[in-house]
């Protein structure tokens, strides 16, 4: 279907376009189709037809706008407060946000936390990190200073209604901004972002009513030893890495933050913007 | 043309039911027509679906004897990805519609579930704490999740919510 192009369309041709509007597609007594473009030009239009199945789009345009959010180095039990103010801020319209931190050292579980009874976590305690239970998914992780946290707070009403197709944009990602170091970087079957056996983004999230929250660690110059303690993401026989130690010289977090921005704008096709 | 006026009246109705379902209100309600069509799409399923009714979230409830059963659609299994865990409440658990009461793990992602129905949950399916892949490959039998005794549906879901959902399904296979 072309700009501009008036016609009478039969079932299939309907059926397709439902097939790329989902649940945005309503459907309606005898609409002509006038104008449709894909993306996010869109236009909404009525489409008549003169057959069996009718249909109108109704569809959003422009791409979505997400604050770019910096709060330094803050506490993991902080960091929850600020994503639940975020989150609670989509209720009255989409208002995405990206949300980039550091965190002193603190383990992690997420709602699989049957795996890590209380002594373990007093042991890992004792090396003088926090311990945080979260409603995220994925198994035990590690955060820590030289470790990029990014918790984009999103509505995937504006993007894309699966769970399964926004974790694989983040792995995109983060594949992305290693490429752009130079650095070969993957998925596998384990969510996450790996380099060779080693893994060396950590993603778990949560979504409710199609808010996200939680996000991605991304290993810059972590101290790599926290992770000894733990089975990371519960994954045996696997490794960690960061992206020093990929590159073989001191990669901050502050140097890897505007290279993750670009990759979100291009993986996420949106647009930034900064809090004054 | 008979069939025309009859959804129309339904959709009315579906139309009030949206804004208790916590959606934006510019949602437009879904009306469908064209009985040949849709014969032919519910001739093939029309066991399945005389049964369930489907919310705007992809979960689908039978409702028999004021025991509700409730699940999630086919589509939204394959949102999912595969679903390695299955928090669900106790028995006993009184539940409004709309309450979160469970949460779904696929691909590290954690997903909340949300009551469709009020009522007080009276059977939860334990098969799913050990298997929870039956969500994926069973997700209208044995991956069902919940069983309630309702005491209230306000509006219904309409079947024509199931019927959208249906050809959704139809057209991800084809």
């Amino acid at each position: 279907m072309t700009r501009g192009t008036t016609a009478l369309y039969k079932p299939e041709d309907v059926i397709s376009l439902i097939a790329v509007e989902e649940e945005r597609v309503v459907v309606e007594e005898r609409a002509e189709v006038r104008q449709i473009t894909r993306g996010s030009l869109l236009l909404t239009e009525t489409i008549h037809c003169s057959g069996l199945v009718w249909c109108q789009s109704q569809m959003r345009g422009g791409q979505p706008l997400v604050e770019v959010v910096r709060l330094g180095l803050v506490s993991y039990q902080e960091a929850l407060r600020l994503q639940q103010v975020y989150v609670n801020r989509h209720r009255s319209s989409p208002a995405h946000a990206l949300l980039l931190c550091e965190h002193p050292p603190v383990y992690t579980t997420g709602i699989r936390h049957k795996p890590y009874p209380e002594p373990l976590l007093d042991r890992l305690r004792l090396l003088g990190a926090n311990v945080h239970r979260a409603n995220r998914g994925g198994l035990i992780t590690f955060h820590g200073p030289g470790q990029l946290v990014c918790y984009p707070v999103l509505n995937l009403c504006s993007f894309k209604k699966s769970v399964r197709w926004y974790v694989d944009q983040l792995e995109q990602t983060v594949i992305a901004l290693c490429s752009r170091f130079a650095i070969q970087a993957t998925t596998s079957p384990h969510t996450g972002v790996w380099v060779g056996d080693n893994k060396i983004c950590a993603i778990g999230i949560h979504c409710g009513r199609y808010i996200t929250s939680h996000g991605l660690a991304l290993n810059c110059c972590t101290d790599l030893s926290w992770f000894d303690h733990i089975v990371p993401c519960g994954i045996e026989g696997k490794g960690v890495t960061s992206l020093s130690a990929e590159l073989r010289r001191h990669a901050s977090v502050e140097e890897v933050v505007p290279h993750l921005l670009h990759a979100f704008t291009q993986q996420f096709n949106c647009q930034l913007t900064e809090a004054a | 043309m008979a069939a025309c006026w009859l959804l129309r009246s339904l959709s009315s109705n579906f139309s009030t039911v949206l804004p208790l379902l916590a959606r934006s209100a510019s949602l437009s309600p879904l009306q469908l027509a064209s009985k040949p069509y849709f014969g032919r799409t519910l001739a093939s399923s029309s066991r399945l679906s005389a049964a369930l009714k489907f919310t705007d979230k992809h979960e689908w409830i039978r409702v028999e004897d004021g025991i509700g059963t409730v699940g999630i659609s086919s589509f939204a299994q394959e949102a999912l990805g595969d679903v390695v865990y299955c928090g669900l409440p106790e028995v006993g658990t009184q539940l409004a519609q709309q309450d979160e009461f469970g949460a779904l793990e696929s691909v590290k992602a954690a997903s909340e579930l949300y009551s469709p129905l009020t009522g007080e949950v009276v059977e939860v399916n334990t098969l799913l704490a050990d298997n929870p892949g039956l969500v994926n490959k069973s997700c209208y039998k044995d991956g069902k999740y919940t069983h309630k005794r309702h005491s209230a549906v306000r509006g219904g879901y309409s079947d024509i919510c199931m019927r959208h959902f249906r050809l959704m399904q139809e057209l991800k296979q084809n």
